[in-house]
């Protein structure tokens, strides 16, 4: 079975044809071709799938893609604009807050929920906000220096 | 994913009318659950019917009698940054914030948290210990049970074929509450928990009239011990009964001994919290 959706994603309205099976993941990635969106664990555990819908961070990999209808969707592929990058993706550059960069992208928008949220989070809470994504390379150092760069400076 | 045929209701009647159809018709709500156990292979559903587009079925509200009631299509999230449950039922916004990770939270519902029955979760201890109540609707009505009544065992549920949950209710606390949560993970922090363990101390005026401990995510069931007239002497003797009482599910997290030891201790001092802040 197939549903007529109309979603926004990164800024640009959309009409997708979805399966009833297909997450928000795989219409991200097999359909539209956005392959930032990187999926590790599908079970809803590791979070480099993190995507922001209405501004708030879901694991794509648990999210049927129908329910994508009327939303405002943001990947990895929404932050760089007219080649400059993001703030986030600027600060994780600066302290290399990653490796091999396969948990980023989710890191990125975690971080950028986060900070929707909350723009002024003290340590304790971006722990706790950012335990569930995981690095398999074990950055977590330098993610929480780049968080502080992003939040102590004045805004 | 495995394929299947997504249902989209508007109402809880039509909604009905689409899970009365069959054994392999389900409801999904978050899907956090659900969809995992699809992958997995453990289900095959033809047809899933979508909660989720439900009209006004995620509402938080408290009527004048102090009854709290949470639409079973409230997210986690939004039962643990609801200003009525804050204000309230701080023990379930702060069991609520133990659940899973953020990205979970924002998609799994109450509902489908009860629902599914699974024994490794935090809210049903706490609610149990709120004398919560399931709001169950069908193809025949509606009914309302207690929720201890509610969830029979591992992945069991009262639920009937057709049925859905449409909402959990909270009764109006008489007098005072004061509570805390306690949550153990034997592995990552935002893991399922190994133990959640509720206490709640009930006042009225100055005087606490009732003590509560209820053990959830241990046993395949809640286990819940009251006591009337509490003294601060008698409350290691219930976190002691607990332990005795509870039929631990040994398991990765661990044996079963090692369970009832964490029911004594986190007992003790969930207990010993509830009291000190109830009378400092
Ligand atoms: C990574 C991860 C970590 C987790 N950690 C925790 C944790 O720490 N603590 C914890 O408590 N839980 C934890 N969970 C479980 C999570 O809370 C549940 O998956 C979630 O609450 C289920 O809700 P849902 O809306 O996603 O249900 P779904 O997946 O949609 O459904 C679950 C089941 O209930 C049925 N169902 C759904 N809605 C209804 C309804 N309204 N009426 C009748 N039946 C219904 C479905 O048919 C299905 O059988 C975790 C889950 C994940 C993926
Ligand atoms: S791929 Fe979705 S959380 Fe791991
Ligand atoms: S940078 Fe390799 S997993 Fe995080």
């Amino acid at each position: 079975m197939r549903h007529l959706i109309t979603a926004t994603v990164n800024g640009r309205e959309r009409e997708l044809s979805v399966k009833s099976s297909q997450t928000l993941l795989d219409v991200l990635r097999d359909d539209l071709r956005l392959k930032g969106t990187h999926e590790g664990c599908s079970v809803g555990v590791c979070g480099s799938c993190t995507v922001l819908v209405d501004g708030k961070p879901v694991s794509s990999c648990l999210m049927l893609a129908s329910n994508a209808e009327g939303r405002d969707v943001l990947t990895i592929e929404s932050l760089a604009r007219d080649g400059n990058l993001d703030p986030v993706q600027q600060a994780f550059l600066d302290r290399q807050a990653f490796q091999c960069g396969f948990c980023t992208p989710g890191m990125i928008m975690a971080v950028k929920g986060l900070l929707n949220e909350n723009p002024k989070p003290d340590e304790a809470e971006v722990r706790d906000y950012l335990s569930g994504n995981i690095c398999r390379c074990g950055t977590y150092v330098e993610v929480m220096a780049a968080i502080e760069d992003l939040t102590a400076k004045p805004q | 994913m495995r394929n299947f045929d997504l249902l989209e209701p508007k109402t809880v009647t039509e909604a009905c009318r689409m899970l009365d159809d069959g054994e392999d018709v389900r409801p999904v709500s978050g899907g956090t659950a659900l969809l995992i156990l699809v992958k997995q292979g453990l289900l095959r559903p033809r047809t899933l019917v979508n909660l989720k587009k439900l009209e006004g079925a995620n509402a938080i509200t408290r009527d004048e009698a102090g009854a709290v009631r949470i639409e079973a299509m409230a997210t986690i999230h939004q039962v643990e940054t609801s200003p009525v449950v804050r204000e309230h039922l701080p023990v379930l916004a702060a069991a609520c914030h133990q659940v899973a990770n953020i990205r979970i939270r924002h998609l799994a519902t109450i509902g489908g948290n009860l629902a599914h029955g699974d024994h490794q979760s935090d809210p049903p201890g706490v609610l149990v210990a709120l004398d919560a109540e399931v709001e169950l609707s069908g193809t025949r009505g509606t009914r309302a049970m207690k929720l201890a009544d509610f969830l029979l065992g591992t992945y069991e549920t009262a639920l009937e074929p057709g049925e859905m949950v449409t909402a959990v209710t909270v009764p109006p606390v008489r007098g005072r509450l004061v509570s805390d949560y306690l949550k153990f993970t034997t592995g990552s922090s935002e893991e399922r928990p190994c133990a959640g363990i509720t206490a709640l101390v009930r006042l009225e005026g100055d005087r606490p009239v009732e003590a509560r401990l209820a053990v959830g995510a241990v046993a395949a069931r809640p286990l819940l011990l009251c006591e009337t007239d509490p003294t601060e002497g008698a409350l290691p003797r219930m976190a002691e009964r607990a332990s005795e009482e509870i039929d631990p599910i040994p398991d990765l997290r661990g044996s079963a001994e090692y369970k009832r030891h964490l029911v004594r201790v986190l007992g003790r001092r969930a207990l010993a919290a509830a009291w000190k802040e109830a009378c400092p």
